[in-house]
């Protein structure tokens, strides 16, 4: 042994083998508590964004529609884009009544399919178009609803609007069980260049509360003043009230279960402080200063709120995995941001654990403490 | 004359304790430990204090340690009112100023015997392995470094206590009872520890059952009930 080994560090870790039950005691009670703080952190973050996902699925939650018979603006969606900001998914759509080879109408739309796959992904498709694999000159890909399928012959077809016939092949098939069964949806530009008309609706997806979205609206209709901005209003105020419910049922049992864990530990890591007051005392005695002993019975602390942070995040994230899986069928990935919180927590309660008994002795006299009362 | 002489420091008493009384409060009523106890100290000065048991020498002891406050009296220490220091102050002059020899020996339990003497030079000023493996062979324990207190017999703790309260050469020694476990051989090893460090200049109170130890102080007092019920110079009786 040399004497340079001799330190603080050197006593604690002496101190922590000597007392292997308590100190695993102490390291038990600070991984459940980092494990339970992760696994709550982690289900409370995931499934919020995973409620947020699964609400999305019922589409867009405000309507743009230009005036009757006439078409939007050309930079309206560069507009509507800067003020709903890059959260919102946004899906133009145009419309147009096409003649089949038969003679039949037919509702034709032009769309993004991209955004739409994004925004509708509760969509039935059988595959969504690549818009842009299109090559000139050859059909142009369509989407086409299951009821409007029965007006077609084949997957080669052509459509007449306005006297200008276009070639068609039928890329997918989609089902809705609504209006969009009985339309047939193409890329947006070839539906421009065929019709010469541009979009006529803007259907916007966005995020965040009730609140938040009807001040979007107030917005949209402050800087469209042609247009018509509609809410999907009861979507979103009931997926602002669900998310807004189960967000705050989520947080109160984290705060409560933290709270409970969290008083288990200070239990168990004073009573580890108080039952060396015989220590605190001796060296009191041989002349260490309140500082040095404090450090020590600190740094035991912090050491065990390091090891069990550590194992209680690797856990914690484990059991969010695992509940995740066996009760919503989703996957909840680690979050990361959780270890440094959990470490934040688990040092602030150790160290208040440890802290606290040290405030108690100090006021004591060490004479009294050597008698082991 | 008095105030001159009480005022220059050097020629001042080295410890002094005024009316010292401790009391406990207990259930059963209070318990008075020391009674206005009174007793002056000169620099340099071995006393022996003895009494019966719960006479209150441990008590009188660890007030002198600054480990326990009077209920009611004064103690100086080099010109220093105790009670006037703060915590931190309070601990600076312990670490500096005395060593203890503990009745119970209280040495760390996860410590080996070496380490506990470290411990004290580490307080102190910083360790030195070698002097606490030489103080540790003084007290014939050389061969037992690396054993914990638990694997130590009550007279070896008693010595590795012995050898730690010594390692820093204190000021004042501070022993209760120091050979009450101890053999004859290794009683009279701590007593050449405690004649040497007598004859270098180091005030030592020592509480004691045994004659034959107190004769070797210069002074014995004795405690009854907490009071200071005799007091005897060697040099009295020994020398004429
Ligand atoms: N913390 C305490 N609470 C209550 N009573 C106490 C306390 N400490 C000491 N006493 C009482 O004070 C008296 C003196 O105790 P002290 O330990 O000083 O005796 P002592 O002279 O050292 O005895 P011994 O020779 O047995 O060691 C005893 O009656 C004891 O019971
Ligand atoms: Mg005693």
């Amino acid at each position: 042994m040399k004497r340079t080994q001799f330190s603080l560090g050197f006593i604690v870790r002496r101190s922590m083998v000597h007392r292997r039950v308590r100190s695993l005691a102490a390291l038990l009670a600070l991984t459940v508590s980092a494990a339970v703080a992760t696994t709550l952190l982690t289900l409370y973050v995931s499934l919020n964004r995973q409620l947020h996902q699964q609400f999305r699925a019922f589409g867009a939650n405000i309507v743009l529609t230009a005036p009757d018979g006439s078409t939007l603006p050309s930079e309206t969606l560069a507009t509507v884009r800067a003020i709903a900001g890059s959260e919102s998914r946004i899906v133009p759509f145009a419309y147009a009544v096409a003649q089949t080879a038969d003679g039949a109408p037919i509702v034709v739309a032009g769309t993004d399919f991209n955004a739409a796959r994004a925004m509708d992904s509760w969509w039935q498709v059988s595959r969504w178009p690549n818009a842009a694999a299109a090559t000139p000159g050859s059909p142009v890909a369509a989407m086409v609803g299951t009821r409007a399928q029965g007006f077609l012959h084949g997957d080669d077809f052509p459509l007449t609007y306005n006297g200008h016939t276009l070639a068609l092949h039928t890329e997918a098939t989609l089902r809705t069980g609504a209006a969009e069964d009985s339309r047939i949806f193409i890329p947006l530009a070839a539906f421009t260049a065929w019709t010469g008309q541009s979009a006529s609706t803007l259907e916007i997806q966005a995020p965040g509360s009730a609140a938040q979205v009807e001040d979007l609206l107030h917005r949209l209709r402050a800087a469209l003043p042609g247009v018509q901005v509609h809410a999907v209003r009861q979507l979103v105020e009931s997926e602002g009230r669900i998310v807004d419910r189960t967000r705050s049922l989520m947080l109160s049992s984290l705060v409560l279960i933290a709270l409970t864990v969290g008083i288990c530990v200070l239990a168990t890591l004073t009573a580890s402080v108080l039952e060396r007051r015989r220590d605190f005392a001796i060296m009191k005695a041989l002349g260490s200063t309140q500082h040095q002993v404090a450090l020590l019975f600190l740094l035991e602390a912090a050491l065990l709120a390091l090891a069990g942070a550590a194992a209680g995040y690797l856990l914690g994230s484990l059991c969010a995995f695992g509940i995740g899986a066996w009760n919503f069928h989703a996957t909840i990935p680690p979050l990361w941001q959780a270890a440094p919180a959990v470490l934040l927590l688990n040092l602030f309660v150790a160290l208040l654990a440890a802290g606290l008994p040290m405030r108690i002795l100090r006021t004591m006299e060490p004479a009294t403490l050597l008698r082991g009362e | 004359m008095a105030t001159i002489l009480q005022s220059a420091v050097g020629s001042e008493a080295l410890i002094h304790l005024h009316g010292l009384t401790r009391e406990y409060a207990s259930r059963a009523g209070a318990v008075r430990a020391l009674d206005q106890v009174t007793l002056t100290i000169e620099r340099g000065e071995w006393v022996a204090v003895m009494g019966p048991s719960g006479s209150g020498k441990s008590t009188l002891v660890n007030i002198l340690g600054c480990l326990d406050q009077p209920t009611h009296g004064s103690v100086r220490i080099a010109g220093t009112d105790v009670h006037q220091l703060s915590r931190q102050e309070l601990d600076r002059f312990r670490a500096e100023t005395i060593g203890f020899i503990f009745q119970q020996f209280h040495l760390i339990p996860y410590l080996t015997a070496l380490e506990n003497i470290l411990l004290a030079q580490y307080f102190h000023s910083m360790t030195d392995e070698d002097e606490a493996r030489r103080a540790l062979a003084s007290v014939g324990l050389g061969d037992r470094a690396t054993h914990l207190p638990s694997q130590l017999s009550g007279g070896e703790q008693q010595r590795v206590c012995i050898a730690r309260a010594l390692i820093n050469q204190p000021p004042i020694l501070l022993a209760d009872e120091p050979t009450g476990n101890l053999d004859a051989a290794n009683q009279e090893i701590v007593q050449e520890h405690l004649r040497t460090l007598h004859r270098a200049g180091h005030t030592i109170v020592m509480v004691t059952h045994d004659p034959e130890m107190a004769s070797l102080a210069d002074r014995t007092v004795e405690l009854h009930h907490g009071r200071i019920a005799a007091e005897r110079r060697a040099d009295l009786t020994a020398q004429k």
